[in-house]
């Protein structure tokens, strides 16, 4: 994988070197430039590949962390961990992991678990004491959660795992089937998963939405909605780092039209921080309280609520009735399969309308894309954000979701809340 | 196809958001559930802890509940009082078994392992869904297919 990168990055360089720039690496199909930095204290490996072993994971980015007993030298490398810029904390599948980490607990000592709501699927498991290592960077007695997936025959009275609350809805995704990965790395431009809500006492008239669970014993009904202090939150560990805390860069190259089987790229701490993570061209769109800016597609459209999100696989935007895009038929209904690819222009603009830029994207047939020719790479997947529908009164609410194609030929920075950087204050994106 | 055209003029609005308690009183008993009949809009309410208001179309009614999450919830309603679709938008979702009723469990099997990792669109045999999002900003809506009034295009419901 390693030599893979060297080979790409030693032949941008060579274009690059003849014009006499020195020793930059630039891929310019994307809008901002895309350096891939190279080994640093604050940079770790990102994989795009097919996940674990036997799986076939379209577009799936992957990192290795490792995690430790705290304050100790217990430790364990997990690797294939999704990297997800639409999530905060760290998530670990129960089966991937050897190390026994402590509960954590409210302060009645009652073990902490935690319901996690993804857009139709829920991870549950109990929340754990790890601490975390990524390249140079740490955070110790970090809340982490472990997946702990349907339920386990073998569990012990006392827990954990514990029974799925029934009031966890949705799909249960927690095993390595579904997930495809031995966890999540969320660094989203949130600090905790929940945040304020979470802290509320549960009740009637609470606004606590109900994600945090205690759990007085394994058995059925056991766990409680809780309220939980930020501290003890899933949070993006990046926000916890001692430095380069403000945020990260995904620096992925740019894809062959017809995909690839893997790449490799860097994910790169801190924002502004140092010299390998400077801001330069790129467009900043601050975000809303719910991480989110507009994009209108074509450009000329009534703008639609936005993300950026490194987790999703594909160029999620309208339907099959507005954009004229025909998806696919069968098991693959979920993508675009245009007869031939597209290229496509649309507009973002950051939550306030103040700044906008325009974006290519391709969409490719996805059918061609997939049909077995041994790549799980491609910058030009797409497919619907909602279905057909009949009339065209009003605007879908069902957001454009720029996920992992987005990333490709480019450097994406996700700037944290709260935290200042040379770029301005987070929430933003940047590329 | 008779067009609604979607704004307040078509809207009146029944009710201003009511407290708890004073919606217990002042809401009319009406279906909560998709495709339910049983429920009490107020038991959605004491579940979501939200203010309510009622919008009244030509062809449906709809309630709107915001829970203290800041989550809206939207429950359309035929003219027998059924519910016919369900939405959703904001920070937290909603408790789908209690939200899609009976049918919870024709979700749950057909939202199982997936290639996309992204939005949900399931296109079921009388059933719609639709599902995106991501952490802190969720969308969802689902519809029972044949339910929709005659004339209704299903894009407003949303």
């Amino acid at each position: 994988m390693r030599g893979y990168r060297m080979r790409r990055a030693g032949l941008a360089c060579a274009s690059v070197a003849l014009l006499g720039l020195g020793t930059a690496c630039s891929d310019n199909s994307g809008l901002g430039h895309s350096l891939i930095a190279g080994p640093a204290d604050n940079v770790t490996e990102l994989t795009v590949d097919s996940g674990l072993p036997d799986m076939s994971y379209y577009n799936g980015i992957f990192a290795t962390v490792t995690v430790c007993v705290p304050d100790t030298s217990d430790c364990q490398s997990i690797d294939h961990v999704l990297v997800d810029t639409g999530s905060a904390g760290l998530r670990l599948l129960g089966s991937a992991l050897t190390l026994s980490l402590p509960s954590v607990t409210d302060d009645n000592g009652v073990a902490l678990a935690e319901c996690t709501q993804f857009i139709s699927a829920f991870l549950w498991g109990s929340l754990r004491s790890a601490d975390l290592r990524i390249s140079g960077e740490q955070v110790n007695h970090l809340a982490i959660q472990v997946i702990d997936g349907p339920v386990n025959t073998s569990t012990p009275v006392e827990g954990p795992p514990y029974a799925v609350p029934n009031d966890c809805t949705g799909y249960n995704a927690g095993t390595a089937d579904d997930l495809q990965a031995n966890g999540i790395l969320g660094i989203s431009n949130f600090v905790q998963d929940c945040g304020q809500h979470c802290t509320e006492s549960p009740g009637l008239t609470s606004s606590n939405p109900g994600l945090y669970y205690a759990c007085s014993s394994a058995r059925t009904g056991d766990c409680q909605v809780a309220a939980v202090p930020l501290a003890q939150q899933l949070a993006n560990p990046v926000a916890l780092f001692s430095q380069d805390n403000n945020g990260t860069i995904i620096e992925l190259p740019a894809v062959p039209p017809a995909g690839a089987p893997s790449m490799v790229g860097s994910l790169v701490f801190g924002i502004g921080t140092r010299d390998n993570n400077a801001v330069s061209q790129e467009t900043v769109l601050q975000l809303d309280s719910r991480g989110t800016f507009k994009t209108q597609y074509p450009v000329d459209a009534r703008p639609n609520l936005a993300f950026v999100d490194s987790g999703s696989n594909g160029l999620y935007f309208l339907s099959s009735a507005l954009t004229a895009i025909p998806t696919c038929v069968g098991l693959l209904s979920a993508f675009y399969c245009p007869a031939f690819t597209l290229n496509l222009t649309a507009k973002n603009q950051d939550a306030k309308g103040l700044v906008s830029v325009n974006v290519k994207f391709s969409i490719a047939n996805a059918i061609s894309l997939l049909s077995g020719r041994g790549n799980f790479v491609f910058d030009d997947l797409g497919g619907p954000s909602t279905a057909p529908s009949s009339g065209g009164i009003g605007m879908s609410m069902a957001y454009f979701d720029w996920g992992l194609p987005f990333f490709f030929g480019r450097s994406v920075f996700t700037a944290i809340e709260g935290k200042s950087t040379p770029a301005g204050t987070g929430p933003f994106v940047a590329f | 196809m008779q067009r609604i055209h979607f704004g307040p003029r078509l809207f009146r609005k029944l009710l201003p958001p009511c407290a708890f308690l004073a919606l217990l009183l002042c809401a009319r008993p009406a279906s909560a559930a998709l495709g339910g009949d049983a429920l009490s809009i107020a038991a959605d309410q004491v579940r979501l802890a939200a203010s309510v208001r009622i919008l009244r179309a030509e062809l449906y009614t709809m309630h709107e509940l915001e829970a203290a999450t800041g989550t809206k919830v939207r429950e359309y309603l035929d003219s027998e009082g059924n519910v016919f679709a369900v939405s959703w938008q904001g920070p937290f979702r909603p408790n789908l078994r209690q939200l899609l009723g009976s049918y919870y469990e024709t979700f749950l099997k057909a939202a199982g392992p997936r290639v996309s990792r992204g939005p949900l669109n399931l296109s079921l045999p009388g059933l719609v869904i639709h599902m995106s999002g991501h952490q802190r900003a969720f969308y969802g809506r689902v519809y029972i297919v044949d339910r929709v009034p005659q004339g209704l295009p299903t894009d407003e419901i949303r």
